[in-house]
């Protein structure tokens, strides 16, 4: 279940999301004031999302295509849920003479881009790996404006660049911590930590009256640790500019601010949990898939993961009822935040043929408002104007989602660039950086705050080699 | 082939002919036939890509997207980062198991040379580890190190306790000792192995006229195999240099390189991978041929200079176990 | 009193001899044989007892069942056999050919040649797949077998060495001979020089059979189609994502792939150590 490594790796490069969707509206796309649509026009007879409508459009066409996804659980016999040959037999139903093959990879991420150096032709429907989005019209397809787009789907401008949509995401998730609802109540816990003292007390609290691991790591599946990373933006901030714009122009970012927000106090919570002994005891062996069963059980207290664990943890066990699901510990100015935004996009072949890239089209448009995927797979409403939100969701009451916005104009890439440059890669699976927050704290051998110098300084550096300016 | 020859013969009937006929022609003729595939081969999936990849070195570039020419700016940052060389000093942990290994694997050929029972099954048993995947190993020794499993069980047959146990993978002071280990397991086999075909050229006579002189085991070994094979040896430890060097399975399969266990390429795959600087990844590939190469004619003056001074110095076998143990190298390095 | 010493070494020595056999034995076996006691254990049973507690129902295959349709490893099986045949015909082939040329004749760029095979072997690999790739696609090898194959001949530098090292020790006055009979240089080699051979060509497929039975990592890069293109090695592959932690699928999956390695070893081992043994021959 790799395969989940979706905050890390995918609204790492991406970003970016217009607007802040917060769990009673549905979408607002008002504010995309700056976006012309001057051409949509002359979309009519060419393919485009908005033009295709299921069950009507392209209903004889014959195609097969081939479908490369990071979903390898989906693929599996074993898999207690939907598969995609369960999808796909439904999409026969509507779409009979389109047959899809789907290859799932297990190391998607460096497969992918290598397939995509090597040439144009690894398929037809691939999730956008880590690509600048100045490249993304190399490879993919545009769906059509964006303001077109919007009308379809939410989190349009996930994989958005120079007005055209190349990405629409398979799913979109909020970051928190999924928690075993029994052991807190064992350890006297009555009320959810709304800080990061609050939340290592409480850790403190289960260490001391339950048998159960406080914070589990999963250090050794080393994807697991990019949900810290997630947390950064809205979760610590509640700023959708944060991720995008403030980050980039920021002086020293992990810089403590005083006020237990910021990313300062998201890494610091893991360290402070692995120096006081609050993890597993042997980090370098953990093992993901029975981590789901101990916090479905009580043997683990709670585990930093996206929504989407949520589902998957409730099914792990006997004991579904007793898993929670809620969010980052950090308060700002009295009220609560998680990072939302879309998860890996099916993006289309641009070299594919006609036929093929038509249904693809079909496929993509089926598999975000037809099939249920999104979810099952307990995600955010893809289709604009859905707003039917999966159980997960059900303990964010009083919290705000918080949707990353775009990058200023011309400072798409900014973000990758300082990234690559400082090799801290936060959301972008930067997770060696992570793991060695959890090392360091455990052997005692450097303290936090000399780790967020080192970040400050590698994050200054980058700055300078790109000529940001900073403040 | 002989037809062929007839053919060209047929086709080319002026001097074409008579040359093709001699035997120069004919050698020209199957020195090309036979080198080309081969040629082509070694060309086209080792030093073109190799090629690139020093062009490569050269540019600031993704995987995918655009590339800056940087000049050498890759090769200032690999010496400038505090992260490649220190990766090397990981080397020495594999070096020390690269010598460890030899040593083992010589005590062990030596007895399996000679007249044991069981001898089969033993060479077949310590030979075992070599032939499982790099995958499959990675799996076994995560299972092997996790607390309380394999090893701990074992150690605890042995009388220790569990709270006296480091944990393998975790404490960093052990740490590069487990994966040391780990790579002796699998690689000691395929050493003996060849050390086992060494010490059975040894002319058997010799044993039996050192027998004859009152000779004991020890005194064989020190008098008639270690010279028979030291050459072999003492290559061996050179080209553990560059092995250890080089070492990237063992902590990449096992530890994924993480917790202060990531060598030099460990650091470079991530470096390529994570961050993308594909351009700074292929200096550091370069970077390291180099040293390799500096260590390689080292060995070569070192031997040199041993050479002159042995007794039964043969420059020609020299040469030939030299490369025997190239080609032994390229087979661990598969 | 030397006589005396030299029994007491007579019993001693072999003590120490067959301890440190059966030790390293042990120490071999020890992780290979704890993953067969696992891939008898039911899941539960896995978690609930310690890992070297024998199998409390004895005997029981069923993960081994399991982990071989999971993975897929009947048609791996297939699809490695294929490509373990053909890499060991064309590299024995290929090899030979190339050693025969290069012992057998003075050329200008003959030791430029060896030269290049063998600082090849110091190239790294990992660092040049990004090229590798591309040029795997241009030529339109990716998912198909032959390609793979293609590569894997390529990248062999082991087995030319054996045997030019074979070849330095065929006396030259038996080409002499057949060329004063006027045999060509083809009949030569095919007909006198392979049978020779034989020796350095066992050694040399077993380590190269060795490595490409479990190459893993080209193989998942240019075998994509995992449903019809899996090879045993990276059949495991299915183990690592969401199989992550069924260690006893994962133990059987491990054990049924290294089955047929280690039948061949032992029918091949006498022949091994001849080959490497002949290969020393006469220095």
């Amino acid at each position: 279940m790799k395969a989940k490594r979706i905050l890390a790796a995918v609204l790492a490069v991406s970003t970016v999301s217009l607007f802040g969707c917060s769990q009673q509206k549905s979408t607002d796309v008002s504010s995309s004031g700056e976006t012309e649509s001057g051409t949509s026009s002359a979309q009519s007879e060419d393919l485009s999302y908005a033009n295709v409508e299921l069950g009507t459009s392209y209903k004889d066409l014959k195609a097969d295509i081939k479908f490369i996804s990071h979903k390898t659980d989906l693929v599996n016999a074993d898999y207690n849920g939907k598969k995609f040959a369960d999808y796909f037999a439904e999409f026969n139903k509507m779409y009979p003479n389109i047959k899809v093959n789907v290859e799932t990879i297990t190391n998607y991420v460096s497969d992918t881009l290598l397939r995509l150096q090597g040439g144009n032709d690894w398929g037809d429907v691939m999730m956008i790996p880590a690509v600048d989005k100045a490249d993304l019209s190399t490879y993919f397809l545009s769906y059509g404006t964006l303001d077109e787009m919007e009308k379809q789907i939410n989190f349009a401008r996930t994989w958005e660049y120079k007005n055209e949509v190349y990405g629409v995401p398979s799913a979109a998730n909020a970051q928190g911590l999924v928690y075993n609802k029994r052991i807190f109540k064992e350890a006297g816990i009555t009320e959810l930590p709304k800080t990061p003292d609050e939340f290592i007390n409480d850790l403190k609290l289960i260490k001391q009256k339950t048998k159960a691991t406080p914070l589990y790591t999963n250090y050794f599946a080393q994807w697991t640790m990019g949900a810290w990373d997630a947390y950064v933006s809205g979760s610590a901030t509640g700023d959708s500019k944060y991720m995008n714009q403030v980050l980039l122009h920021k002086s020293n970012p992990f810089t403590n601010p005083g006020d237990g927000t910021g990313p300062y106090n998201v890494y610091k919570v893991l360290y402070d949990a692995a120096k006081d002994g609050l993890i597993e005891k042997d980090y370098t062996t953990t093992d993901w898939e029975s981590s789901k069963a101990k916090l479905n059980n009580g043997d683990i207290a709670c585990m930093a993961l996206g929504s989407w664990a949520f589902s998957q943890i409730v099914g792990a066990g006997s004991h579904g009822d007793d898993v929670g699901y809620m969010t980052f510990p950090i308060t700002i100015n009295g009220k609560q935040y998680a990072t939302a935004g879309g998860d890996y996009s099916y993006g289309i072949n641009v070299n594919s043929s006609k036929e093929k890239q038509e249904a693809s089209m079909v496929f993509v448009k089926w598999m975000t408002e037809k099939s249920g995927y999104p979810f099952d797979q307990q995600s955010l409403p893809i289709k604009a104007g859905d707003t039917k939100y999966p159980e997960v969701f059900s303990s964010f009451e009083d919290v705000e989602l918080v949707v990353d916005d775009p990058a200023a104009d011309g400072e798409e890439d900014l973000l990758n660039k300082l990234n690559s440059d400082s090799e801290l890669n936060i959301n972008a699976g930067g997770n060696d950086k992570i793991m060695k927050i959890v090392e360091h704290a455990s052997n005692g051998d450097e303290s936090f705050d000399d780790i967020m110098k080192d970040w400050n300084e590698a994050w200054t550096k980058a700055q300078q080699k790109e000529n940001v300016t900073v403040s | 082939m002989e037809t062929n020859a007839l053919g060209a013969k047929k086709r080319n009937a002026f001097n074409f002919k008579k040359w093709s006929r001699s035997r120069n022609g004919q050698q020209t003729f199957i020195i090309i036939a036979f080198m080309i595939i081969p040629l082509l081969l070694l060309f086209v999936f080792t030093y073109l890509p190799f090629g690139e990849m020093v062009k490569f070195s050269f540019y600031d570039m993704k995987y995918v997207g655009r590339r800056t020419w940087v000049g050498l700016q890759n090769y200032k940052d690999v010496f400038q980062r505090t992260d490649c060389f220190a990766a090397l000093k990981l080397s020495l942990y594999y070096l020390l198991g690269g010598v460890l290994q030899i040593i083992l694997a010589l005590y062990l050929a030596t007895i399996l040379s000679f007249k044991v029972k069981l001898g089969n099954l033993f060479k077949g048993c310590m030979f075992f580890p070599f032939l499982i995947n790099g995958i499959a190993v990675g799996f076994i020794f995560k299972f092997f190190f996790t607390r309380g499993y394999v090893f701990d069980t074992v150690l605890q047959w042995c009388g220790f306790s569990l709270q006296n146990l480091p944990y393998w993978l975790k404490d960093q002071s052990v740490n590069n000792f487990s994966l040391m280990g780990a790579s002796i397991w699998r690689y000691f086999g395929q050493n003996m192995v060849l050390f086992i075909g060494a010490i059975m050229s040894v002319d058997g006579s010799m044993y039996e006229a050192a027998e004859l002189d009152g000779a004991n085991k020890f005194q064989q070994f020190i008098y008639i195999i270690l010279p028979n094979i030291k050459s072999i040896f003492v290559l061996n430890i050179m080209l553990s240099v560059s092995g250890s060097l080089s070492a990237f399975e063992p902590p990449y399969v096992i530890t994924a390189g993480a917790n202060g266990t990531a060598t030099y390429f460990v650091v470079m795959d991530r470096i390529a991978h994570t961050s993308q600087k594909v351009g700074l990844a292929s200096a550091m590939a370069v970077v390291l041929l180099g040293i390799i190469l500096i260590l390689t004619l080292l060995q070569k003056l070192f031997f040199k200079y041993v050479f002159k001074n042995a007794e039964d110095d043969n420059p020609k076998k020299f040469k030939r176990e030299q490369r025997k143990l190239a080609a032994a190298k390229g087979g661990a390095a598969q | 009193m030397t006589t005396k010493e030299a029994k007491k070494r007579g019993i001693l020595w072999p003590i120490i001899k067959y301890i440190s056999l059966i030790f390293f034995s042990f120490v071999a076996l020890l992780p290979v044989v704890s993953c067969v006691n696992t891939s008898f254990k039911s899941m539960d049973e896995y978690r609930n007892t310690n890992v070297m507690q024998l199998p409390l129902n004895g005997i029981d295959f069923s993960n081994y069942v399991k982990a071989f349709k999971e993975a897929n490893m009947g048609r791996a099986f297939i699809n490695s056999g294929i490509i373990l045949v053909c890499v060991l015909v064309g590299s024995t082939i290929i090899g030979t050919q190339l050693a025969y040329v290069l012992n057998r004749f003075k050329f200008p760029g003959n030791n430029l040649i060896r030269n290049l095979f063998l600082f090849a072997t110091l190239l790294p690999g990992i660092a040049m797949q990004v090229p590798v790739y591309k040029i795997m696609h241009d030529l339109g090898f990716i998912n198909h077998l032959y390609g793979y194959i293609i590569m894997m001949m390529g990248t062999d530098v082991i087995s030319i060495y054996i045997f030019i090292q074979f070849f330095e020790n065929i006396p030259v006055s038996l080409d002499e001979s057949a060329i004063l009979d006027g045999a060509s240089y083809f009949t030569i080699y095919r007909k006198i020089l392979l049978p020779l051979l034989k020796p350095a060509i066992v050694t040399s497929m077993l380590l190269k059979g060795v490595g490409t039975y479990n190459e893993y990592y080209c193989a998942n890069l240019y075998l994509q189609d995992k449903t019809k293109l899996p090879t045993v090695a990276t059949s495991l592959y299915t183990f690592v994502g969401p199989r992550g932690s069924e260690y006893t699928l994962i133990c059987a999956g491990v054990i049924i792939s290294l089955l047929p390695a280690l039948v061949i070893f032992i029918l091949c081992q006498k022949q091994i150590y001849s080959g490497i043994a002949m290969g020393a021959v006469k220095g």
